[in-house]
């Protein structure tokens, strides 16, 4: 009687999850239809979830143990749990089974309650997940009760094996019934995401790295149909919806955000969950548990699926939109592979495109990047002003040369102009046969791209890879990870396709050719800061930090360094959106510098430079790379 | 209004010369020359602002194009053969290798000059006019002098194209020969060289023609001329307008660089030199009238001695290039640190006019506040480290003691600079107090605000001891104690007030004032300004042949025109021998040096200017406590090597005015010198 009142909770339990999640999916599967291999993406699930998935929260060894305990004794325990409605098989060792499942979910479900009740994390959510150690528990303890107790023949008084079901059983449910909103809900919808992910490349079984924003489709006379980016939940396809519901609250994101330790208004965790809330008519959000957007309280905007998600009483605040730098550290640590930058862009695209509704300076940018061709509005012809004492070789159309080097817009910039320098000078110096594109090149669109300025990103891509193809050389070599990504992963959708390098990487080259050879080893001290447009977006953390070994510097690491590099708060047009936080990003990013004693820290980004060499002194001096490399091979008389 | 960044980095392109930005250096004559030639000393003082970044720099002030026209008796540079092409070669090279461009200044003086030199020929003009400045007659120009200075021109023309030079320009400024044809004040001609302005441009235009059919147009060619005389019988600024406008439509030339005022007596030389007594760029107003009518760049010297006025005159349109000569002899490096952010690090001219009033007395320009400048060859305009760091404690915040604690810093050491009084700047402080003297507080603030940069530890209100020195354990000592005034060891000097009582306030000027002074230099004659503006009755008097005598010609004019406003009389050929009381007043016994007539003055007070006796007490308490006894190894001094390194205790050594009562240049390089090896 135990066990049948057992099966019977369980299965009844189990079809109201099932109609639940039925129900959920009704929410999401109403986005916009994406492209999906759903076949390809069953296929790649496990490997996906076992490599991937894994990778990510190996990085918390803690929350990996507890989640294979709990989540790999509850799923065992529920195949247990359903052959056992099966009385045939109500077999003592299949008790057994299932009470070793249990035993190893109880010990999971202790963790849980260790982590949530005395670790207590603060990026954790709270609600419904404060529940979940007592759920965990409860389930598993109640069962693995009654379960011990049927593998020995069944011993305890009926009443009390009832009771153990009834406490089971409303574990169960709460477990279970957390696929509608509740901390369940993470693991069907993300399985279902890991399936049809709207970027499979990303995982290992693909290219490994995907992060090239994907063109929009700019097509004319379509007003009446979808509009340009995301303006209400909907306009989002189903997959990225799907995404948002994985969203586990685990906060991950939101430790790693710039913008939320600076306390500018984005937390990126309850950014998906604005989104989530959305889906639902009249969710004002405040069942969300977690930290809102700092200065930003729960409930201030109204959200629907029909309504715009962006606006001063919106479900997100367009200081919020326009806070994020787009440095991806959110995508780098969401062990639910969710990508919260595809998203802030397609907000953004639709805000810039649909409505005009750019914050003022990003604006006056933008307009003087669709007149000029650059976004300081500086004359095009002007880009070589700082050089014309080198006397920079000009490819012009037809011509060839070795290294086309891509100059960027730090070519406008005092400062970069100096990194520059020492770049060209370095090259004269190895001997490369470099040239430059002189007045013809044009702003890459990184600016316009990250602030939703899909239209002048395609015009300006589309005609940098017309004078592109129009000349010869072997690879293009720049020194603006920006620009390094636009030309190496954006600008193949638009028939450019060339071998791309970052600088770091073309003078480690020569530096290990012995066409540079080191003649004074720097013999110091250096921080070395990712930019995120190398490291996270690209993958290249190695050749900087080589170069400096190979040019001597005594290198050290930064707390949050690699591909977990903490952005400089420059990317994205920040600081053209330039929302006030409580603290400056590049502030915070600077203590890191100062807590490695390093009396130097490198960089080598032109955004990265400015963002940096701007943090009030005492401060470590602020050197590009190749300013580094310039001084350690400079020839001995 | 962009910054000056922004303005100044603006490339400028003239025919195929792309000038890299909008700073230049005028062609001026340092003195550097040797045999006519610019040799490496010449060279490297040229080679220095290309490195720091400069665009154009141009050399050779008045280089002669003929034989009456003398410039190696000033150390000037004679194009007049084509021996000097080699050297052009030479050191064209050496200014492309750092990005910057070069030419000279081609002239002939006509009458500005002597006759008395090397080739003993007579001076040649328009007119046999006399020149004040010179004071010489010229003989006036006839048919053959025309066609062989022509000649002249247009074969010096050559020898810079030959010598890879970028171009050149002629000066038709100061009063030279070709400014002489133009300007009513010097020619009375009647032939077709005289009388209207068109006949009068004749000369000239002959001169460029014969250069152009020489070099070609390609060839970049400029002229200096004034844009307005500013004196009665000369050139208006109608005129100066109407001759760029002439030349520049005739294609004649391909820049104009434009100054203010002219040079044919001692007041005229200094207005067109301006001082520190003068606005920054008081004559931008003429480069713009021209440049409103002329179709070519417009370049245009005359104490702009910041960025922000130089990226001014160019952002609001009324010049293309802006000359900041005497600025960069102070920071040859200005245009680099200008691109490298650092403009604090700019050491900026105070306008002291040290470089200029040196070569009108025949010596090298050197740089009131800068020792390197003009020895590129032994001093370093960039301090390198030194290869161990050592504590270095320096007394004294003088311009010697600032120098020696900047310089140690950068090579480096941990340094301590103790400083008596509560703020620095030593005796430049007292100097600055006297009425347009005050911009040489410049000079003190940048050395302090690079110390501090540096790490230097400042310590106001200690008097050094031997005990505190023996305290701080230091490797070295240096002491820059400085100067007192001398009082003179006369019959009642003790009732004498020194000038330094009076310009620190610590003695009110009153009544009737005699200020003697024996020095020459500016400190008597800008106390007797400060006296007399506050009301006193000031007479100065001295054994020199003129007030201030020893003030080089671009200030002495202006004291002497200020001690002229106020009444200020001034008595020369006397010396004080004696003074004594007279009730509350005093009777200075003053006596003709030729003569030896003794007059006597009845006044309220008596100050005395002697220069300084040094401050050695502490030098004398530490000097056998040092490993080195105080002493300077002079060998190694001037060879550029380090001094001795005791094995224990510390070395000791005394700069500046602590030594021997000088100038502030003395005290800079004695620091400067010493500390960079240390």
């Amino acid at each position: 009687m135990i066990a049948a009142a057992l099966s019977t909770v369980t299965l009844a339990v189990l079809l109201v999850g099932l109609g639940l999640a039925l129900v959920q999916a009704r929410r999401w599967r109403a986005g916009r239809a994406a492209a999906v291999d759903l076949w390809a993406g069953l296929a790649a699930l496990p490997g996906r979830y076992l490599v991937d998935v894994h990778a990510v929260v190996g990085r918390k060894p803690f929350n990996a143990r507890f989640h294979a305990l709990s989540a790999g004794g509850f799923l065992a325990a529920l195949a247990l749990l359903v052959l056992l409605a099966l009385p045939p098989l109500r077999h003592p060792i299949l008790w057994g089974l299932l009470a070793v499942a249990l035993a190893t979910m109880l010990a999971g479900g202790l963790m849980v309650g260790y982590r949530r009740r005395v670790l207590r994390p603060p990026e954790l959510s709270g609600g419904r997940f404060s529940r979940l150690p007592l759920a965990l528990t409860g389930f598993a303890a109640a069962f693995l009760l009654v379960a011990a107790d049927q593998s020995a023949g069944g011993v305890l008084p009926v009443p009390v094996g009832l009771a153990l079901v009834a406490l089971g059983g409303w574990g169960l449910a709460e477990l279970v019934f957390g696929v509608w909103k509740g901390p369940l809900k993470h693991a069907v919808h993300g399985a279902l995401h890991l399936v049809a992910h709207p970027r499979p490349a990303r995982f290992h079984d693909g290219a490994g790295r995907d992060s090239g924003l994907r063109p929009l489709e700019l097509a004319a006379g379509d007003a009446d149909s979808a509009p340009l980016g995301a303006g209400r939940v909907l306009d989002f396809a189903w997959n990225r919806l799907l995404g948002f519901d994985a969203c586990v609250q685990c906060g991950r994101c939101e430790s790693a955000c710039p913008a939320f330790a600076a306390g500018l208004p984005l937390n990126p965790k309850a950014l998906i969950q604005d989104l989530v809330a959305s889906l639902d008519e009249g969710d004002d959000g405040r069942a969300y548990a977690g930290h809102r957007h700092p200065g930003h309280p729960a409930g201030a905007g109204a959200s629907g699926p029909s309504l715009p998600l962006v606006g001063p009483r919106a479900a997100i605040h367009p200081d919020t939109l326009w806070s994020c730098t787009t440095c991806r550290a959110c995508v780098q640590e969401c062990p639910m592979m969710i990508e919260h930058v595809d998203a802030v862009i397609d907000l953004r695209r639709y805000q810039t495109l649909e409505l005009g509704a750019t914050p003022v300076k990003a604006a006056a940018v933008l307009e003087e990047l669709r007149a000029t061709d650059n976004p300081g509005g500086r004359d095009l012809a002007r880009r070589l002003d700082w050089a014309v004492d080198l006397r920079l070789p000009v490819l012009a159309d037809g011509g060839a040369c070795d290294v086309l080097l891509w100059l960027g817009d730090g070519a406008y910039d005092l400062r970069n102009q100096r990194s520059l320098r020492a770049l060209v000078l370095l090259l004269r110096r190895a001997g490369v046969d470099f040239a430059v594109l002189g007045a013809d090149e044009l702003d890459c669109g990184d600016v316009a791209r990250r602030l939703g300025d899909e239209a002048t990103f395609q015009d300006l891509a589309r005609r940098n890879v017309a004078l592109l193809n129009g000349r010869t050389f072997q690879r293009i070599v720049t020194a603006d990870p920006h620009a390094f990504h636009c030309l190496r992963n954006e600008y193949p959708a638009f028939g450019g396709r060339w071998t791309v390098l970052h600088h770091t990487a073309l003078l480690l080259e020569l530096v290990r050719s012995g066409a540079l050879p080191v003649t004074a080893p720097l013999a110091r001290a250096v921080a070395y800061h990712d930019p995120c447009y190398l490291g996270r977006y690209n993958g290249e953390t190695e050749a900087p930090r080589a170069l400096l070994d190979a040019i001597g510097a005594e290198r050290r690491e930064m707390a949050r360094s690699g591909l977990r590099s903490r952005c400089c708060g420059g990317g994205g047009g920040a600081p053209l959106t330039d929302v006030v936080g409580e603290r400056r990003i590049p502030d915070q990013r600077m203590d890191d510098a100062r807590a490695s004693g390093a009396p130097t820290l490198a960089v080598a980004c032109p955004t990265c430079t400015l963002m940096l060499e701007g943090v009030v002194e005492p401060r470590p001096a602020v050197a590009e790379i190749a300013e580094l490399v310039l001084a350690a091979t400079e020839p001995t008389p | 209004m962009p910054s000056p960044a922004e303005t100044l980095l603006k490339p400028l392109t003239i025919k195929h010369l792309t000038l890299r930005n909008r700073v230049m250096s005028t062609s001026h004559a340092p003195g550097y020359g040797s045999d006519g030639k610019p040799k490496e000393r010449y060279q490297l003082y040229h080679e220095e602002k290309a490195k720091g970044g400069i665009a154009l720099t141009m050399f050779g002030g008045s280089s002669s194009v003929a034989v009456d026209s003398p410039a190696a008796p000033w150390n000037q540079i004679s194009v007049a053969d084509d021996s000097v092409i080699p050297f052009f070669r030479e050191f064209s090279d050496r200014v492309h290798r750092h990005g910057a461009a070069l030419m000279i200044q081609l002239t002939h003086m006509g009458r500005r000059t002597r006759w008395d030199t090397e080739n003993w020929l007579p001076t040649v003009s328009a007119s046999a006019r006399r020149e004040p400045a010179h004071r010489n007659t010229p003989k006036e120009m006839e048919d053959w002098d025309f066609k062989r200075i022509v000649a002249g021109f247009a074969a010096a023309a050559r020898r810079c194209k030959e010598g890879g030079l970028d171009g050149f320009e002629l000066s038709a400024a100061h009063g030279h020969l070709i400014d002489q044809f133009w300007s009513p004040s010097v020619n009375r001609r009647t032939d077709k060289y005289g009388g209207s302005l068109e006949n009068r441009m004749r000369f000239g235009i002959e001169v460029f023609e014969a250069i152009r059919a020489e070099v070609g147009d390609d060839y970049i060619v400029g002229m200096r001329m004034s844009g307005d005389e500013l004196i009665d019988d000369g050139l208006t600024n109608e005129d100066c307008v109407a001759i760029a406008r002439s030349y520049a439509e005739r294609g004649l030339i391909d820049f104009v660089n434009v100054l203010g005022g002219q040079a044919r007596d001692h007041m005229a030389h200094a207005v067109s030199l301006p001082n520190m007594s003068f606005p920054v760029a008081p004559f931008l107003h003429l480069p713009s009238s021209i440049k409103r009518e002329v179709g070519i760049p417009v370049f245009h010297a005359q104490r702009v001695t910041d960025l922000a006025t130089a990226a001014r005159a160019v952002e609001e349109g009324h010049v293309d290039m802006v000359a900041m000569t005497r600025a960069h002899i102070a920071d040859p490096h200005l245009v680099r640190k200008l691109a490298e952010g650092r403009l604090d690090d700019v050491r900026q001219c105070v306008g002291a006019g040290y470089c200029i009033d040196r070569i009108y007395v025949g010596g090298d320009a050197l740089c009131i506040q800068n020792a390197a400048t003009g020895r590129e060859a032994t001093m370093p305009h960039v301090i390198a480290k030194a290869a161990a760091r050592r504590r270095v404690l320096v007394v004294g915040a003088g311009p010697a003691g600032l120098e020696a604690a900047r310089v140690c810093a950068e090579r480096g050491h941990s340094v301590l600079l103790l400083e008596r009084a509560a703020a620095a700047g030593g005796q430049i402080a007292v100097a600055a107090k006297a009425t347009w003297r005050e911009a040489l507080t410049g000079i003190p603030r940048w050395l302090t605000q690079q110390a501090l940069k540096l790490g230097v530890e400042i310590r106001y209100g200690v008097e050094a001891t031997a005990a505190l020195v023996e305290a701080e354990n230091p490797d070295l000592v240096i002491l820059a104690t400085g100067g007192r005034p001398d009082r003179g060891d006369f019959p009642g000097s003790d009732l004498a007030v020194s000038a330094w009582d009076v310009l620190t306030g610590a003695v009110e000027p009153a009544g009737s004032v005699l200020l003697y002074d024996g020095t020459g230099q500016h400190h008597g004659a800008s106390c007797a300004e400060f006296m007399a503006t506050r009301g006193a009755l000031v007479e100065i008097a001295t054994p020199d042949r003129m007030v201030a005598e020893e003030v080089g010609t671009t200030n002495q004019p202006i004291h002497l025109r200020e001690l002229y406003r106020l009444g200020v009389m001034m008595t020369t050929n006397h010396t004080l021998v004696e003074i004594y009381p007279e009730g509350n007043r005093r009777v200075a016994v003053l006596r003709n040096d030729y003569t030896h007539e003794e007059e006597e003055r009845l006044v309220d007070q008596i100050v005395v200017e002697l220069g300084t006796l040094p401050n050695d007490g502490l030098y004398f308490d530490l000097k056998e406590l040092a490993a080195n006894r105080g002493e300077i190894d002079l060998d190694r001094l001037l060879a550029g090597r380090p001094q001795p390194v005791p094995d224990r205790g510390f070395a000791l050594y005394r700069i500046g005015d602590a030594v021997a009562g000088r100038n502030i240049h003395a005290a800079i390089y004695d620091a400067a010198r010493l500390c960079k090896d240390l």
